[in-house]
């Protein structure tokens, strides 16, 4: 299941499902998919249509808020950061989970900002634009956004200890 | 905060007041409330006049009896008369041994007797006067607004007489005469600075606090804060056109920068006149001028009546202000980012590290390294805190909840952790023996301190006593964050000068948040900052911030080297900034192996790393 689909097999692979399951199901209208095969077609989908997925219905709002897509979408394209993936991934988890890391600090990172960097010899990573198909991340992203993310979960505990 | 302004009139100062006062809390409905005291000080501000026999306050104060309803009169007159004397063809040098004057504080009968001796002609057109003498606004406008780099104010002559009248005078006068000197606003950066485009909004806020309604001619005249400016009839026929607040903004910094060289004079006399002038002043300004002038007038009256700030604040109150600071403003996350980039590099390598941090606070600084030493590749190394911090005026131990909350981190994140809190009066306090350090071969030691050390200026030999304690801990790495700014001059009108340029440029920073509750917050914090620099001295002023040469040489000499940050933490400076909403100004700039951040072209905060000198090789971090 390791094979690299595009966007329009992905469809493809959706709408032969559809019709096979209608023609399984007769009359009932209602898509039904499994949920094992359903993360297997999200697993190549990319950010973006991930998250518009999760829109649909609660079937597939559920299966696309699964740590593990977004794990492999966050990590596919950044920078080797030199630690292992267990690892990265206990503490990432930990600390709240790839999609929060990828949804308030990655996806940010990689849209175009208007505030230009300080104009000095050490100019930053080049911002990139949201539309292409693949963001790459670099070092000091990951750093950052793992640092924010940090923060985040500290000053969440603060509340909870607060409130006691 | 705005309440304070009660405590500014002469009649109404409360020494409960004021000090209740510093533990209010946002600035909250502040509008209707404002409207409500000025009307109750314009009605003062006439009282005042009719109780000094119609004298004009100011002017009385400096030795010149000038009726209040005749200060119109007065500068219309002063006007011809300089008119007439940069006419005049002949050698007038008579005037000063001829002319006699029998009672030299009667101003307007003074300039009678000059206009006559210079001036034969007794039907002075005082239209054409007024027309010749006022210059175009909008060129002027011009040359006044244009933003420069340069962030110095000259200083202003007050033994000149000639002052006075220029002071009180309508803007005409005053803008022919200073092309640059006294009215240099280059040293206000930023948006402290009315534009144009505010004039229409302010007019009709000065409108609406017009003391006395006069005739529907005088729209554009000079707003209520000149004194004297009463509605006096004459007003009517005078053309001259306004600059509206943008002329209260000069006058305000102005009145700011005199109010101060009074204090240092120790005039109070005047230095009580001109606060209550700032206070009106203040309220005519909008945006980060108000909040600044308030904040300064208040610490300026605080000087002056004696009602010193209580000091210190509890802590519980002060961490929630600087939570807030943390949240509206890069500063603190970047100083926080910077300095764990220093010593994430430093602890390369080491199995067993430990941080001794003089700024523990909340301990938000820790989280972030916890998390890259959890992802370090080969694993996280065994984590020691040390955490410094006063004592808490309700006892609870603050410090161990702090310790907690970051134990159960590090537990999450699988990072062997220790913790240890120290409550300490002072840095001094400390000992390298009380903290048990481990010997350096086992365990390495980085010491953080992130707005403390200056804290230590304020009594002798105590930044000595820490810097030598700090150099027994033999650390790998100590990094420092400091405010970059020289507040801690002998002369207390160069620090009010200095200070009144940073926290203008720290406030308008600011105003770009989205958050009033955050940066209403903010501000307050600051704000006793601004309080202590002021107001205090000796002991208790511990807002001793120095530049960043300054903390290089001190540190230099006393045996510490400079490591230099490298592109890393450049790099992740300027990500936070992108990340961070609310202000495109924002600059990170790199001087000397120094990270500075600041607001446009002004750097406000610097991060330095240090290590001990005898150190064999110093390296840089990469």
């Amino acid at each position: 299941m390791k094979r690299a689909f595009s966007g329009d097999d992905v469809k493809m692979k959706k709408v032969k499902l559809e019709e096979e399951d209608e023609l399984t199901k007769g009359s009932t209208g209602s898509v039904y998919l499994d949920d094992n095969l359903l993360f297997e077609v999200f697993k190549h989908a990319d950010a973006r249509t991930l998250a518009m997925a999760g829109c649909v219905s609660k079937q597939w709002h559920k299966t696309s808020q699964d740590e593990r897509l977004w794990e492999l979408i966050c990590t596919k394209h950044w920078a080797n950061i030199g630690c292992g993936n267990q690892q990265l991934r206990s503490v990432v988890l930990a600390l709240g989970g790839f999609r929060r890391l990828h949804s308030l600090y990655l996806w940010p990172l990689s849209k175009p900002n208007s505030s230009s960097a300080s104009s000095s010899s050490w100019a930053p990573f080049p911002p990139m634009i949201g539309s292409k198909p693949t963001t790459r991340w670099g070092k000091d992203e990951v750093h950052v956004s793992l640092s924010l993310l940090s923060i985040r979960y500290y000053e969440k505990m603060n509340f909870n200890n607060r409130s006691r | 905060m705005k309440r304070e302004h009660q405590h500014l009139l002469p009649n109404i100062v409360d020494p409960s007041m004021a000090a209740n006062s510093t533990r209010g809390g946002g600035g909250g409905s502040s509008g209707y409330s404002m409207a409500a005291t000025t009307t109750g000080k314009s009605k003062l501000w006439e009282e005042e006049a009719q109780l000094n026999g119609g004298m004009d306050e100011l002017l009385a104060v400096l030795g010149y009896k000038v009726r209040s309803s005749d200060m119109a009169d007065v500068a219309q007159k002063l006007e011809q008369l300089e008119e007439v004397m940069g006419n005049v063809q002949d050698d007038i040098s008579h005037l000063a041994s001829d002319t006699v004057h029998y009672n030299p504080s009667d101003l307007s009968t003074w300039i009678e007797s000059m206009l006559s001796e210079l001036n034969p002609s007794p039907n002075f057109d005082p239209m054409a006067a007024a027309a010749a003498a006022t210059p175009p606004p909008q060129s002027l406008d011009d040359s006044f607004w244009t933003p420069t780099e340069s962030s110095t104010i000259t200083s202003i002559d007050f033994s000149d007489s000639s002052r006075q009248h220029q002071r009180q005078h309508k803007n005409s006068m005053v803008f022919e005469d200073d092309s640059s000197s006294e009215y240099d606003l280059k040293a206000i950066p930023g948006k402290a600075i009315y534009d144009q485009t505010q004039h229409t909004e302010s007019s009709t806020s000065r409108e609406a606090k017009r003391l006395k309604p006069s005739s529907g001619s005088n729209t554009d005249l000079l707003s209520p804060s000149s004194i004297g400016a009463f509605g006096v009839p004459t007003e009517s026929t005078r053309p001259v056109v306004l600059v509206d607040s943008q002329e209260n903004g000069i006058r305000l910094v102005h009145a700011l920068m005199a109010c101060a060289e009074a204090v240092q004079q120790n005039n109070f006399n005047l230095a009580e006149a001109l606060v209550k002038q700032i206070g009106f002043l203040a309220v005519s300004q909008v945006g980060a001028m108000r909040k600044v002038a308030t904040y300064f007038a208040e610490a300026l009256a605080r000087r002056i009546y004696r009602l010193y700030p209580e000091n210190p604040l509890d802590h519980s109150f002060r961490d929630i202000l600087q939570m807030h600071f943390y949240e509206t403003c890069p500063y603190l996350k970047f100083a926080h980012f910077t300095a764990n980039q220093a010593i994430l590099e430093a602890f390369e390598g080491k199995k067993r590290v430990h941080v001794i941090d003089f700024s523990m606070n909340q301990g938000m600084q820790w989280p972030a390294l916890m998390q890259a030493l959890a992802l370090r590749p080969g694993g996280p190394p065994a984590f020691r805190l040390t955490g410094i911090g006063p004592p808490a005026s309700d006892n609870s131990d603050h410090l161990q909840e702090v310790g907690w909350k970051l134990a159960q981190l590090a537990e999450t994140i699988h990072v062997e952790f220790e913790y240890r809190g120290f409550v300490a009066n002072s840095l001094a306090d400390l000992d390298a023996s009380m903290l048990e350090l481990r010997p350096s071969e086992v365990e390495s030691v980085a010491v953080n301190s992130v707005f403390e050390l200056h804290k230590l200026l304020a009594r002798p030999g105590a930044i000595e006593k820490v810097l030598s304690v700090v150099k027994q801990m033999k650390p790998e790495i100590v990094t420092l964050v400091e405010q970059e700014a020289n507040h801690n001059g002998p002369v207390f009108l160069d620090r009010f000068t200095e200070s009144l340029h940073y926290y203008s440029t720290l406030f308008d920073s600011l105003e770009g948040s989205v958050n009033t509750q955050d940066k209403v917050m903010s501000e307050v914090y600051l704000g006793k900052q601004i309080c202590n620099l002021v107001a205090c001295e000796g002991v208790d002023r511990v807002e001793r911030h120095e530049t960043l040469v300054q903390w290089r040489s001190r540190l230099s000499s006393t045996g510490f080297s400079p490591v230099h940050l490298g592109s890393n933490a450049f790099k992740q400076a300027s990500m936070l900034l992108a990340l961070f909403a609310g202000g495109d100004g924002y600059r990170v700039e790199e001087n000397n192996g120094c990270l500075m951040l600041g607001w446009h072209t002004r750097p406000l905060i610097t991060t330095s790393a240090w290590q001990l000198a005898n150190k064999t090789g110093s390296y840089s971090l990469s």
